[in-house]
This record gives structure tokens, sequence and C-alpha cells, in this order.
């Protein structure tokens, strides 16, 4: 194929999946880092990665999985950089505080500040499983964990969040 | 074994998509009572997951060689060889254009495979990594084909669709790049038919009331491949 055709079929192939899967990596960002420039940072970063790695994706069926690794991995570099602090929830900076900002809803403000709260080992699976749609196993798998620890996780996670909704 | 009520709120909360514990829940007005509120929970939790996205905003994007990048190049059936194919090959069973979803229209069987293996061209990639088992299975399903590995190394499957039929999509690693196979319980052909062109040697074969298509590069060759692909395909009906 001249090179020139197969640089535009590339382009055409990594702006479908962009266009497609971008949302979720926003998402899965922000309640990764729990920071909304920082996940727009992340989100930058793992485009790029994506963009240089592209021809190792063979089955555009794991498309949404194989971006969703990059932003892991992407966030992970990320605090392995910054070495940020813990996040302290009564004491949010601007762009912390951005991500938890909701219009006039109570409920939903709520919601949105106990999971901000989840320990990350919890909150990750949930967004995995609720937001992304991803099975158990599919989280196992994207998390480096048995099955089993990604049912307990669940579990607790759903406890927690019921117990301070209540 | 029907679950208890422990088991059972742990399923659900874990999972609140859960199905199983039927026999339990049917007889348990408490846990139905909790299938409730954990639905519930998980709707406002999703509610609550879905922050508003910014604007997308794609980096600058450095240049790739894509030179380097295995593709399968643009098919361009010289006449001759088109030529030479309306004279030899009997194309059985197709009177008129066929018609594809989307009011595509293709002149042949090959025709539209040759469109379909450049539209799929993220298949064509040189790799030793093999396909799962898992994968393979729920491509290939028992109702279809039973399949072996003695074809070779399968590195890609996707259920496709061509004629209207969904069917395996295969690719193994020939000798000089990724060879396609399509695997059409469906697509009776009368004989052997040879597609040959500037980039590509294929073939589609009969096998019993269908037909199996074998596309690589215009240097590989096919013989081996033909009769390890016949050898390892058995039809289910």
């Amino acid at each position: 194929m001249h090179s020139s055709k197969a640089a535009v079929l590339r382009r055409q192939r990594f702006d479908q999946y962009v266009g497609v899967y971008h949302q979720d990596m926003y998402r899965y960002a922000a309640w990764l880092s729990r920071d909304k420039a920082i996940a727009e940072d992340v989100v930058q970063e793992a485009l790029l990665r994506a963009w240089k790695s592209l021809d190792a994706l063979r089955d555009e069926n794991l498309a949404k999985q194989w971006l969703l690794t990059i932003v892991r991995r992407e966030n992970a570099r990320y605090f392995e950089r910054k070495r940020l602090e813990t996040v302290d929830i009564d004491n949010l900076t601007a762009s912390q505080a951005a991500l938890l900002a909701v219009e006039d809803d109570k409920e939903l403000d709520d919601m949105r500040q106990a999971i901000y709260e989840l320990d990350d080992d919890y909150r990750e699976p949930l967004v995995l499983q609720v937001l992304m749609g991803f099975s158990t196993n599919e989280i196992a798998e994207q998390m480096g964990l048995k099955q089993g620890a990604v049912l307990t996780r669940l579990h607790r996670a759903r406890a927690k969040l019921a117990e301070k909704m209540e | 074994m029907m679950m208890n009520c422990d088991q059972y709120r742990e399923a659900i909360a874990a999972d609140p998509s859960f199905d199983g514990g039927a026999g339990h829940l049917s007889e348990c007005s408490s846990c139905q009572a909790y299938r409730k509120e954990m639905l519930e929970l998980n709707q406002r939790i999703s509610r609550a997951l879905a922050l508003d996205v910014p604007e997308l905003d794609v980096p600058e994007l450095p240049a790739i060689e894509t030179d380097k990048v295995v593709t399968l190049p643009t098919r361009k059936l010289s006449s001759p060889v088109w030529m030479a194919m309306a004279a030899t090959v009997v194309l059985a069973a197709f009177v008129g254009f066929r018609m594809i979803g989307g009011g595509v229209e293709y002149p042949t069987l090959a025709d539209e495979l040759l469109a379909h293996i450049d539209h799929e061209h993220v298949s064509l990639v040189v790799t030793n990594v093999a396909v799962s088992d898992e994968r393979l299975t729920s491509v290939v399903p028992a109702d279809i084909a039973r399949l072996d590995h003695s074809a070779g190394l399968i590195t890609y499957a996707q259920s496709c669709v061509i004629g209207g039929h969904s069917v395996p999509h295969l690719v193994i690693q020939g000798e000089h790049g990724p060879v396609t196979i399509l695997l059409m319980p469906d697509e009776m052909v009368s004989g052997p038919q040879r597609i040959t062109g500037e980039s590509v040697n294929g073939v589609i074969l009969p096998v019993g009331d269908g037909s199996i298509a074998i596309f690589g590069e215009r240097e590989e060759s096919l013989d081996r491949i033909e009769k390890e692909v016949l050898d390892s395909v058995t039809w289910s009906t």
C-alpha cells in the first residue's frame, strides 16, 4: 500500500477509536486521578501513546480495553512523576473540586462525593463495572487481580456507598 | 444447591446484573427487597460517575513511518487476470449483482471478499501471538464448523458478514505475511475460483454445500495452506 494512503487510513482508524471512546477515557482518568486537570493531562498522554502504538491493536473489539489500559498506565506514570499526596476531601484544590461540581442536585452531589472518598481499590472496579460495562472477568484482567478479589471489592464498595447514603 | 441470603446478597452487591439464585429469590421477600435496593443504588452510582467531559482536544500527533506497518496492499486485479477468470471460472448461483447491507453491490463473491479484507485491514498484522481458544470457539461455534489447529498459528478471529451471513474470518501467518481464511458454509461455488492480482493470490474452494476462501500476498504459495485448511475444517451442517 502506498505510504501516504496507509498514513491516511491509520489516522482514520485512530480518529474512529478516539471519537467513540474519548468520553470513557476521560471519565476513567478522572475517577482514577480524582482531579480534572490531571485527567486531561493523562488523556493527552494516553492519546499520544495510543497513536504511536496503534499497530499493536490487532482486534478492534478490544479497542476500548486497550485504550483504558493505556489511560491506567499513564495515570500511574503521572503519579510516579509527581508523587502527589493523598487527597484530603476537606481541603481540595480547585481542580479537584471541579471534578465534584454538579448542578443543583444534592443527591447527585452526595453520591459523587461518596464515590470520590472511596479507596482507589474500591473505586476503580466500580468505575470499570458501572461506567465501562466491564464484566468481573474483564476487570480482573485489567487490574491484574483474581476474579474473587474483584467481586469482594465491588461488594464492599457498594456496601460503603449504601452506608454513606443512608 | 440453593443459595442462602448471605450468598445471594453478596452476589447481587458485587454485580447487580447477577441473574442466578432465582430459586432463593422467588422464596425470599427480604432478598427481593435487597435486590431492588441494589439496582436503585447502581442507578445512582451510574449517574454520579457520568462526569461532564470536556471537548476532545487531540494533541499534535507525530508522523509514523507507515512503511513499517504491515497491511494488505490495495487490490488491483490486472485485466488479463480478470479476463482469464471470466473465461475459466464458473460463477455459480450468482446472477446479477450481490446486494450487501448498506446498499453496496458487488458483482461477484470474490469482489465482496476482497473489499471485506481491505476494509478489515486491521487483521493483517505480522505477529506470532495466537488468539485464545476461547476467542476461537466464540468465532467458530460448533454449529458452524469444527476447527483444529493444524492450519497454522491463528492470529486473528472475528465474526464478519459475507453475503448476508455471519462467517468466521480468520488469519494465519503464511511465509510471506498474513493469510486470510473465510469459512462460508452458506456460499456454494461450483468449482475452485483462483483470484490473482498485482498484490494478491487467492482461491475460493468449494467445500460441501459451502466454500472456504483463502487470500495471501501475491508471492504466497497457497497449495500447502489449502490442504492444511481443508484438513482442519469440518462443517457442522
